[in-house]
């Protein structure tokens, strides 16, 4: 039989290909060399997108994974290529994201040698990386490439890092890709039937319940879960909330959804959470920034926890009865033994309390000044909403969970768990590469758009079709509402200057527009998505505008700041 | 209250970092580790002695060290009936009116002399918790030059199903 020998790059191009992959986000360097050499080889089938950071290239292939549900892939040099590549990992390390990072390494001989361009990123990324590899043996790298992708796959998916010397790129051996399934060490905790007691418990707490409550987070749309829950909550007749990264997961215009949950979450949300006396908490973790203070959190309900994570369980809020698996199969088994229910009482006092939060940051329209909450709902409006949106971190962002509304799936893709500032850019151009005919929109601020503005060229280059909403207030504005909250309006280092994002997009050449009044907001979206390719609007937005309602961090879920009332606008429409 | 875990780990370089990584990053209260090579070649054992006060936090350290990927399985040897060992080495001063008195001891059978110069002797201690640390206190009024804890090995006792580890393959 004739050997099939390949070098260790082709090896990489070659494993790459059998999983599917068509789109690699990276940057060349010296260490990873042998393998953009080989690229020449497999550009029928790879296109690789050339970023202007590696930590651009982290957020572009989480962009593409969150909104394809397929593996994204990032590749970068040795050292400081793989050192930029940490909080693009970190992030999706938190918001369980499945990526794949290849690094090249310094040569095998020259490792431990304080060599040039050398760091133990294997090592380094232990802490935000379901696993890392270093390939020391080119024997095991098929095998390797594989096993991380089951990895970043299975289970609750996540981020690995795969670090390969310069030598064993170079290297030849026979390639053949391994046809058994991967097996690693140790039972794999869902590989078991769902509990029957705890099924059996779950279903006589929800047959009892009166004010229950359903959680809906990020693992419902990991899972696929949507119609389950929607049906678990008709069934039942149980109101739900949804935690930042669960948007989109049930309808925002479903009749039983109260909106999101936690610091910046909805009012009725929130005291329905209190006041509960069932949490069905699906595919999330209680989150600080979802339960405030912990001690106070929802103390009349028992808890049910459905959740793939058997570590999240009982980690941040104790739970009476667990069901740990995925959540489409454990509600599968759930929703047939639930009975037929009505809750009108219950959701007749949520409806009290949502109509007391809707004025509430509906503000200020005799002044000609433009509101950061005005232009998210006019985007919302103006993209039917179904656009993909992809947000950065901040009040922008805070404002867009409240403002665009979601019904689809995987349609708002955002930085919850590490709170990433500048993720929006870059997730954007990668989510481009999958979604080539749906308008994808990044709402991002002007500190936010500055930490990874370097990307544009790469939309540029590549001509991404996503469209940049910059709302500008001038300041880090988050920041400086807790400035303005809890240290006494000292804003310090929050002020921030912007370069002039019209000149700016024309020297990267691509189209940009300013907005400094409502009324022009609907004339440059359309603009805007004439336009195929990417462009920039710019929204010069209120200076010293909140994100209301907020609960400090730290108190209690209940112990909501509303707007002050001098500040509301009750009749103006949004 | 102390918790004995027994991990079984894929011996692979890195693996202790990666425990030690996820102690550090999880804020667990570590008393000792001591890690070795078993009669499964290619299987690192390690005991882990936690000292967490918490319940729901020492679960939540279980299912942490299971969730790594090189990690076969944890045997919680908390509540079993278990051998846990310790192996420590001291190195005292020696005074001419005190060779009698520690050569009791030594005769009681509790520590090994290793070696011995006129001027100071290497004991060898080896026992469970209380023994080790009790031989500890007495020599202690000695001057010790250098004491060494090997840390804390476990076994637990009888061949019980429940007690056994995982130590196959399964698809993720």
């Amino acid at each position: 039989m004739k050997k099939n020998k390949l070098t260790g790059a082709e090896i990489i191009w070659e494993c790459l290909i059998r999983e599917g992959v068509d789109v690699v986000f990276g940057y060349p360097g010296g260490a990873i060399l042998p393998t953009y050499d080989a690229l020449s080889k497999y550009k029928d089938n790879i296109h690789h997108v050339l970023t202007r950071h590696e930590q651009g290239a982290t957020h572009m292939a989480d962009g593409y994974a969150r909104t394809s549900g397929k593996v994204g892939v990032a590749m970068a040099t040795s050292g400081p290529g793989a050192a930029n590549m940490v909080t693009g990992l970190a992030t999706a390390m938190m918001d369980s994201v499945p990526i794949i990072c290849i690094t090249g390494q310094v040569p095998r001989p020259a490792i431990g040698s304080d060599a040039f361009q050398e760091m133990d990123i294997s090592g380094a990324v232990i802490p935000v990386t379901k696993h890392s590899y270093l390939v020391m043996d080119i024997k095991n790298l098929a095998q390797t490439i594989k096993e991380a992708f089951a990895i970043a796959r299975s289970g609750r998916p996540g981020p690995v890092l795969i670090d390969i010397p310069k030598d064993v790129q170079s290297e030849e051996y026979d390639f053949i890709y391994p046809k058994e399934p991967v097996k690693l060490p140790g039972k794999n905790p869902l590989d078991r039937e769902i509990d029957k007691k705890s099924l059996g418990d779950a279903a006589d707490l929800i047959a009892t319940a009166k004010r229950p409550v359903i959680l809906a987070g990020h693992g419902i749309l990991l899972s696929g879960a949507s119609k389950e829950v929607i049906e678990l909550s008709e069934k039942g007749d149980i109101p739900l909330s949804w935690t930042l990264l669960g948007s989109g997961a049930v309808p925002a215009s479903h009749d039983l959804n109260m909106g999101m949950m936690g610091m910046h979450g909805e009012f009725a949300a929130n005291n329905a959470i209190q006041k509960a006396d069932l949490l069905i908490a699906c595919g999330m973790r209680f989150d600080d920034r979802v339960t405030g203070n912990t001690k106070t959190y929802s103390l009349d309900s028992k808890k049910i926890h459905i959740e793939i994570d058997p570590s999240e369980i009982n980690k941040n809020v104790p739970v009476d009865v667990a069901l740990v698996g995925d959540l489409k199969l454990v509600l599968k088994k759930l929703i047939p033994i639930l009975k037929d229910q009505q809750n009108t009482d219950w959701i007749n006092e949520i409806e009290k309390w949502k109509k007391e939060s809707q004025s509430r940051d509906i503000i200020n329209a005799d002044t000609q000044m433009l509101y950061g909450a005005q232009v998210i709902s006019d985007i919302w409006k103006e993209t039917n909403g179904d656009a993909i949106v992809v947000s950065d971190v901040g009040q922008h962002q805070m404002l867009e969970a409240q403002y665009y509304k979601h019904d689809e799936p995987n349609t708002l893709l955002t930085s919850g768990g590490l709170g990433t500032m500048g993720f929006s850019l870059p997730a954007a151009i990668g989510a481009s590469f999958y979604n080539r005919n749906k308008d994808i929109w990044v709402i991002v601020g002007d500190g936010s758009i500055q930490m990874t503005i370097t990307e544009l060229a790469t939309a540029v280059q590549e001509n991404a079709n996503i469209k940049i909403a910059i709302i500008n207030n001038g300041y880090l504005g988050m920041v400086r509402q807790w400035q303005q909250l809890f240290y006494d309006s000292r804003y310090n280092e929050t002020p921030i200057s912007s370069p002039d994002y019209v000149k700016l997009s024309e020297a990267y050449g691509l189209k940009g527009i300013r907005v400094i009044s409502r009324p022009e907001i609907p004339v440059a979206i359309e603009v805007a998505q004439n336009i195929n390719g990417p462009v920039l609007v710019e929204f010069v937005v209120e200076q010293h505008d909140m994100v209301y309602p907020m609960v400090p961090a730290g108190a209690d879920l209940d112990a909501m700041i509303s707007r002050p009332v001098h500040e509301q606008f009750k009749d103006a429409e949004m | 209250m102390k918790q004995t875990l027994i991990l079984f780990m894929q011996d692979e370089p890195g693996v202790l970092n990666r425990i030690s990584s996820l102690v550090r990053r999880r804020n667990f209260n570590i008393e000792s580790i001591v890690a070795g090579r078993t009669e499964i070649n290619g299987i690192t054992r390690m005991t882990l002695v936690v000292n967490e006060p918490n319940e729901a936090k020492r679960v939540n350290i279980y299912n942490n060290l299971k969730r790594l990927v090189d990690v076969f399985d944890v045997v919680d040897a908390t509540k079993e009936n278990c051998h846990v060992r310790e192996h420590v080495l001291m190195k005292i001063s020696l005074k001419p009116d005190e060779i009698h008195e520690i050569e009791k001891l030594v005769l009681g059978g509790n520590c090994k002399i290793l070696d011995q110069d006129p001027k100071c002797m290497i004991l060898e201690i080896s026992g469970d918790e209380s023994t080790v640390e009790e031989n500890i206190n007495i020599l202690s009024k000695f001057e010790v030059l250098e004491l060494l804890r090997s840390g804390k090995m476990a076994m637990i006792s009888g061949d019980q199903e429940r007690n056994k580890p995982f130590l196959t393959r399964s698809e993720p």
